[in-house]
């Protein structure tokens, strides 16, 4: 397995590899000094070639970046401890259990990813929980999360943490099974009593972590399950209301 | 235009992989890692057109692209602190952060549903030529764009393919009706011969 991990290394410079993969190449850059120094050098090529992608930015894109850092707290120097599974409080647990997903999403799977088999579903599962999971984590870090939790009708629950602070939030759904008959499960976020989409869940896909950006100004997220791949309004009963105020 | 100059001189201190390619960058990202808006907005106005550009290649949706841009150039800001001087250059890390959110949005799109905002995009798309055009001359100018026409043509699809694209291998081989394992070689032997390419262009 190392051997094929190791022929991914221009893929993964490329970021043209899918999320089981990269947690296999990161596994093996633990071990694997030669390859990390190898990484890093075509890491610094591949960023080179933003040099050929120079275009002008829209100009207001200036203002908002320069009004949004006015708005965000910097990360502290040091990585934070990473989060053990038995942490007392109740921010550590819901750490834990997006980690958990995430975990789960991966676990298992890396040896047929690298060798080149698709595992389709579980592939999904990991990319919507990956590409997510360090701006959730920052989000769960918030000193001023507040957590809530509603079973689904279906089977499951759905926990929503909100930040003010990181004026965003992270929704998480487990719900116990996946949908059938071509139904998939929907998040939406309510604001001024119009719902509007935070995403659709892939047909058989049952858990997700999803970070929505302004979600304190939300009153509301609601779950249901529409026909794939999802609706522009929500058409079906909610499964779930979790109300934020 | 100040941009322009300072990606220029950028350009000729490039070495790669030796020191930072733009030593302006890492000393700003320190100064940002202490809370230095000043700094910041310097830093944007040396990276953004990259960083918008480049996310604007992947993603070709203009809306859409300056939307990833935000978020990227705020994660920027927010854990600059975490930058390491030690594990690349400046410049690296931050476009590396821009490729990886684009290439998430590319991967989340195509599973996602939303066909027909893929056809709106293209319409939206056009008032760019003019920008276009301007890049494109610009990449003429541009020592990666000749160390890219230095690949074999393999190489180069299947870099430009999977980067500027965001395709995964196993896309670009299907693309290009190449199988799997010589992909896999010609992204990291081309990536290799583009290192070698621009450290000699440095050089010179």
């Amino acid at each position: 397995m190392s051997a094929d991990v190791h022929s991914l290394i221009g893929a993964y410079a490329l970021d043209a590899i899918d999320d089981l993969e990269r947690a296999a190449v990161d596994r093996h850059l633990r071990d694997c000094h030669d390859c990390r120094a190898e990484i890093a050098e075509l890491r610094e090529v591949a960023a080179r070639l933003a040099d050929g992608a120079w275009s002008v930015p829209p100009p207001q894109l200036r203002e908002t970046v320069m009004a949004g850092i006015a708005n965000t707290r910097q990360l502290p120097p040091e990585p934070a401890a990473r989060p053990s599974a038995t942490g007392p409080s109740r921010r550590m647990r819901l750490i834990a259990a997006a980690a958990a997903l995430v975990a789960a999403a991966g676990t298992g799977s890396v040896v047929y990813a690298v060798q080149d088999h698709r595992v389709d579903q579980q592939r999904q599962l990991t990319e919507a929980a990956q590409a997510s999971e360090a701006r959730t984590r920052a989000v769960l870090a918030a000193p001023d999360l507040v957590v809530r939790e509603q079973p689904l009708t279906s089977g499951g629950r759905v926990t929503v943490a909100s930040s003010r602070l990181r004026d965003a939030g992270v929704i998480m759904l487990a719900a116990s099974d996946a949908p059938a008959d071509g139904r998939v499960y929907q998040l939406w976020t309510i604001r001024g009593g119009t719902p509007s989409s935070a995403g659709a869940l892939h047909e058989g896909q049952s858990v997700i972590v999803q970070i929505v950006d302004g979600l304190p100004s939300s009153s509301e997220v609601g779950v249901t399950l529409e026909p794939a791949p999802g609706s522009a309004t929500p058409t079906a009963p909610l499964e779930a209301l979790v109300k934020l105020i | 235009m100040g941009e322009r100059d300072i990606s220029r001189r950028a350009e000729h201190l490039t070495s790669v992989p030796g020191p930072d390619p733009a030593p302006d960058a890492a000393a700003l990202l320190l100064d940002v890692s202490r809370g230095d808006e000043k700094a910041f907005g310097k830093l944007y106005d040396l990276v953004a057109p990259r960083v918008y550009g480049l996310i604007r290649r992947v993603l070709r949706d203009p809306a859409q692209s300056e939307e990833v841009a935000q978020e990227v150039l705020l994660e920027v800001w927010r854990s600059a602190t975490r930058f390491d001087p030690g594990k690349g250059s400046a410049t690296a890390w931050i476009f590396t952060i821009a490729h990886r959110r684009a290439v998430d949005r590319v991967r989340a799109e195509q599973s996602a549903a939303d066909r027909t905002a893929r056809v709106g995009a293209a319409t939206i798309d056009m008032p760019f030529d003019s920008v276009t055009d301007e890049v494109a001359a610009r990449l003429e100018r541009q020592q990666v764009r000749h160390c890219l026409d230095e690949l074999t043509e393999l190489q180069r699809q299947a870099v430009i393919l999977a980067y500027y694209q965001g395709n995964t291998y196993p896309q670009v081989a299907d693309l290009l009706r190449t199988p799997l394992p010589t992909i896999k070689s010609r992204m990291r032997d081309g990536l290799a011969r583009l290192r070698d390419c621009l450290a000699v262009g440095a050089a010179a």
